[in-house]
Parts: C-alpha cells; sequence; structure tokens
C-alpha cells in the first residue's frame, strides 16, 4: 500500500538522499519529454526536490487536456511516470507531477475547505466526514487540519476513501 | 501518433522493451489500440485491479482527444 499521507519531517535531506532523488528527476524528465515530443507539444520541465521527494512541473500554456477535468489525466500520468521510474532504478517513486499550476491551484481551493469544516468542527465539536478525495488531495486536507490543531484520518477504500476531521479530545 | 505515444509509454515500464508492439485499428467499436507485450511483462502492463491498463487509456484518450480502446494482450497469442 502507498503511505502517501504519512506527515513528512521536514528539515535537510542526506547529500546521497538529494541526489537519488536529483537523478529520479531527471529520469522521469526524460520520459516526460519524449511523450510531449511524439504527442509535438510543446513544454517546458522543471525538476526540482520538494518535501523529500522528486517534483516535476510542466508548463507549456497549450497542455489543459494532459491534466483532464478533474486531474484524472495529470494523476495517470504521474502514475506512469512512476513506474518508468521505478524500471529504471529498482526503487518505488514518490515523485510529484504537476502540469499549468494546477495542483497548486488545487491546493490553495483545498486548504480554504479544510479551515472551513475545521471551525465547524470546533465549533460543533462534532466530527466532520469530507467527500471522497484522492491521495494528493486528502495530503493537502491533513497537513492543513494538522496546522491548525486538530486530528484527522481517513476512512474507506480507494476509490472512495474519504477524510474524517475529529473535534480536539 | 498515439501508436507511438502508447508503445513510449509501454516500453518505459516493462522488462523487455524491444517486444513492446502497437497497432492501431479502427472497427465497429471505433478506434483501437492493440498492445502486444512479452507474456512476464503482461501483469505489469495491467497492474493491480487493472490500474495501469487505465492509466494508459486515459493518457492514450486525452492525447487522442476523444475517447479510445486499448487492449493489452500477450505476444504470440
Amino acid at each position: 500500500m502507498e503511505k502517501t499521507e504519512k506527515l513528512e519531517k521536514p528539515g535537510k535531506l542526506e547529500k546521497s538522499e538529494i541526489s537519488r532523488l536529483e537523478e529520479e528527476g531527471d529520469l522521469a524528465a526524460d520520459y516526460l519529454e519524449v511523450l510531449l515530443d511524439i504527442a509535438d507539444l510543446p513544454g517546458d520541465i522543471d525538476i526540482d526536490v520538494e518535501n523529500g521527494r522528486a517534483a516535476l512541473a510542466i508548463e507549456g500554456g497549450e497542455l489543459a487536456h494532459l491534466i483532464g477535468e478533474e486531474g484524472e489525466v495529470l494523476e495517470a500520468l504521474q502514475e506512469l511516470t512512476r513506474m518508468a521510474v521505478q524500471q529504471n532504478t529498482g526503487d518505488r517513486s514518490r515523485l510529484m507531477l504537476d502540469i499549468e499550476g494546477f495542483r497548486d491551484k488545487k491546493k490553495s481551493a483545498l486548504r480554504v475547505l479544510a479551515q472551513e469544516r475545521a471551525e465547524e468542527v470546533k465549533s460543533t465539536g462534532e466530527s466532520i466526514t469530507l467527500a471522497p478525495m484522492n491521495a494528493f488531495e486528502r495530503k493537502v486536507i491533513h497537513d492543513t487540519i494538522g496546522e491548525l490543531g486538530l486530528a484527522s484520518e481517513s476512512e474507506g477504500e480507494e476509490p472512495n476513501r474519504c477524510v474524517v476531521i475529529l473535534p480536539a479530545s | 501518433m498515439i501508436d507511438e505515444a502508447l508503445e513510449h509509454l509501454i516500453k518505459g515500464i516493462v522488462d523487455n522493451p524491444t517486444e513492446v508492439a502497437v497497432a492501431e485499428k479502427n472497427g465497429r467499436r471505433g478506434l483501437t489500440y492493440e498492445v502486444r507485450v512479452h507474456p512476464e511483462d503482461i501483469g505489469k502492463v495491467i497492474g493491480r485491479n487493472g490500474r495501469t491498463a487505465k492509466a494508459l487509456r486515459t493518457v492514450a484518450s486525452a492525447l487522442a482527444r476523444r475517447p479510445i480502446r486499448v487492449d493489452l494482450l500477450e505476444a504470440d497469442e
């Protein structure tokens, strides 16, 4: 099972870990760059290391169809890219892919949602179950709730896994 | 272009990339891509609960800008 929801410890990464993540980023960028070439789509790929993961961001201006209405194409492409990296390195990859800033925008909207619902839980003292979300979305919610001093957990099975915001005990 | 894109996406995730072949078929059920991989790789391209097969179809349909079928088969069938 994926452990994408566990909280990451911020702080300094070992040098060897950084170079491993940079290698992941390079392999992922190669895989994606050839795909863009084949599809004749313009796109610049930015490679970074963020929160202990390789992070790739593609900007091209004409890539909305590679995101999909709900980000489903982006998720699919990220999954395939992780597999391609793993095929090369032999290690499971947790790289994050973004296209045209979709995840950044989504993240802001989810943070607002988490804050609003957390206020509700604080004032009523009762837990709230949110709508089903994917792993990325749940992680944003868990992180925001944690920052607000409340606890949250995930319930149910994919694709109906939901975050439950718990009142302070 | 879709056949080439699928070939690239799949070659990157299998143990036997030289044995990946993609054929385009336009039949009654619309545009279909028949993908053949080495028998050892079939599990990989289908994935747990068909997750990888679904990802391939999602990306290929996005590139084609319309829904397409992707059939995954073992080579030498």
